[in-house]
């Protein structure tokens, strides 16, 4: 079913972060270019220094040249001395515009490194928190939980981000609710329906079957028009109880009451109803039960049910001269029920889907056999609600197996239940 | 044979219910709903051997009617006629109304015939 969906648009606005990072690196390079242009003073000053030290050395040279000529040796000792003194206070200066410096840019240096290791901690840390949220709600909203939500906060990113998956997980929970109260309204709605049908249901089938008591009276067309009515009102009857037990099943409103009861008599329970139809279409109904069978939890009424269902699926859709088999034996701790026939089998596509709802036999056999397509899907619901197990295995034109599982129960110690 | 007293809220299934036990031999009486049943038990209250009573009627259900009948000392004995499917035995709140069993609808008058012959012997 296709559906429209409106589209909600989340804005993804800048963070206290964003904006810290666009400063911090505004930050860092007004500290670089500060650093440069601190390093390349220094750089002229170092050749300032080297200069200046070159030309004291040279009036030093000068001083003492002269003095070896011997001329003036008062005033050309004093210029060494001097000279020697300068250098040492260029030295020193230098060595002190060395140090500033070496500090100035080893501070901004740290400073930054340490400015940009905090941001990123800082930045990494805030975002980690809300996403381990987003990851841990998304399990939980993937898992089922629709009530699965995270708390908003933390960077204007991961927010915006929360309030969106809030705002999906808000969105998944109100139709699946929607969806649920159809379902409700489904089910209450075959229940009264069945609940209604059945009085004149009961006013058909009743008259029905008034008119065949004075069968004699009747031509026999108008006998074989009043029995057409009433297998008609039998096959609605039938559909509506499979409808209802669906309906049950689907509200998980099916319930058995099990009691234990031996095996075997469940199954002999089940044949004895259904012996005459086989003989109506001359085929054979034969039955291998184990001789030590064990009890099962069942309710009796429910596993006949079940077993009917199968006995008549195997009647209606195998023809005359057909054999069926009902077989039971222990297998491990449960009973193993087989109902096998030689019939014409299911074919291999159509027995992937044998124990969905209103899957049938092809459209030929459909015709003829007067079946929901309700009763293997009500089965299998009724055989699991025991805690056993059904299946279907089938050969084109050699017949078909269905086994039906359920685990044994200890038998009552005295009285047995009858 | 039994008197037997039968209330549905359809005439049609009055008719039916009627004819098929009147066939049988049975002394029919009707009722059209639980009040009805209470006002014609009360101005004959052993007047019946066996009360027919559908669940579910209009102005007063046929378990509403039994409970009443059952509270004045009425100890005849009755058997509950539902159209619910699921009508196999007692609901938990139905327990001390001595019902005698329920007839699910379509009604099976080979069973139900079987079930009168066993309360009215």
């Amino acid at each position: 079913m296709a559906q429209a969906y409106s589209r909600r648009r989340f804005r993804l606005s800048p963070s206290l972060a964003n904006r810290l990072t666009i400063g911090f690196a505004i930050a860092f390079a007004v500290l670089t270019g500060l650093a440069v242009i601190g390093v390349a003073r220094f750089l002229q000053q170092r050749q300032d220094y080297e200069n200046a030290t070159a030309r004291s050395y040279q009036r030093e040279i000068e001083a003492r040249n002269r003095l070896a000529e011997g001329e003036r040796p008062v005033a050309a000792r004093a210029t060494v001395v001097s000279q020697q003194r300068q250098r040492q206070e260029l030295r020193d200066e230098i060595a002190g515009e060395t140090r500033d410096t070496a500090l100035l840019v080893g501070a901004g240096l740290i400073a930054g490194l340490t400015g940009a290791a905090l941001l990123f901690t800082g930045l990494i840390s805030s975002m980690r928190r809300p996403l381990e949220d987003l990851v841990d709600a998304s399990g939980r909203l993937a898992g089922g939980d629709l009530d699965a939500r995270v708390t908003v906060g933390g960077l204007s990113e991961t927010a915006t981000l929360g309030s969106a998956f809030n705002e999906m997980a808000e969105e998944l929970q109100r139709r699946a609710g929607e969806r649920d109260q159809l379902d409700r309204m489904k089910d209450e709605f075959v229940l009264t329906a069945s609940h209604e049908l059945r009085s004149p249901l009961t006013s058909v089938q009743g008259f029905a079957e008034l008119l065949l008591l004075e069968r004699e009276r009747l031509s026999p067309r108008q006998a074989e028009t009043v029995e057409v009515i009433l297998d008609n009102t039998r096959h609605l009857v039938r559909l509506l109880n499979d409808l209802l037990d669906l309906a049950r099943s689907d509200a998980g409103r099916l319930t058995i009451r099990p009691e234990p009861t031996a095996a075997a008599s469940l199954i002999e329970d089940a044949v004895r109803t259904m012996r005459a139809q086989f003989d109506a279409r001359d085929q054979r109904l034969a039955v291998e039960l184990e001789t030590d069978l064990p009890w099962v939890d069942a309710d009796r009424d429910r596993i006949r049910q079940v077993l009917v269902n199968l006995l008549t699926n195997a009647n209606e859709y195998c023809p005359p001269g057909a054999h069926v088999t009902v077989k039971a034996r222990n297998a491990d701790a449960e009973v193993e029920i087989d109902v096998t026939d030689d019939g014409p089998g299911i074919p291999e596509q159509q027995l992937e889907h044998i124990f969905e709802r209103f899957t049938r036999g092809d459209a030929g056999e459909t015709q003829r056999v007067g079946g929901t397509g309700l009763g293997l899907a009500i089965s299998k619901s009724l055989v699991e609600l025991h805690g056993g197990t059904i299946a279907a295995e089938s050969l084109p034109d050699r017949g078909s197996t269905f086994h039906v599982r359920l685990p044994a129960t200890a038998a009552p110690d005295r009285t047995p239940v009858s | 044979m039994a008197r037997i007293l039968i209330a549905d809220d359809s005439e049609t299934i009055l008719l039916l219910m009627r004819t098929r036990l009147e066939m049988e031999g049975h002394e029919v009486h009707t009722a059209a709903d639980g009040e009805d049943v209470v006002e014609t038990v009360q101005s004959d209250p052993a007047g019946h051997d066996l009360l027919l009573l559908d669940a579910m009627m209009p102005r007063r259900s046929g378990i509403d009617a039994l409970r009443t009948l059952r509270e004045q000392g009425v100890e005849t004995p009755a058997l509950i006629v539902s159209a619910h499917a699921d009508s196999r035995d007692a609901k938990e709140d139905e327990s001390d109304l001595a019902i005698d069993g329920y007839i699910p609808k379509p009604i099976d008058f080979d069973a139900l015939f079987a079930k009168i012959a066993e309360l009215t012997r």
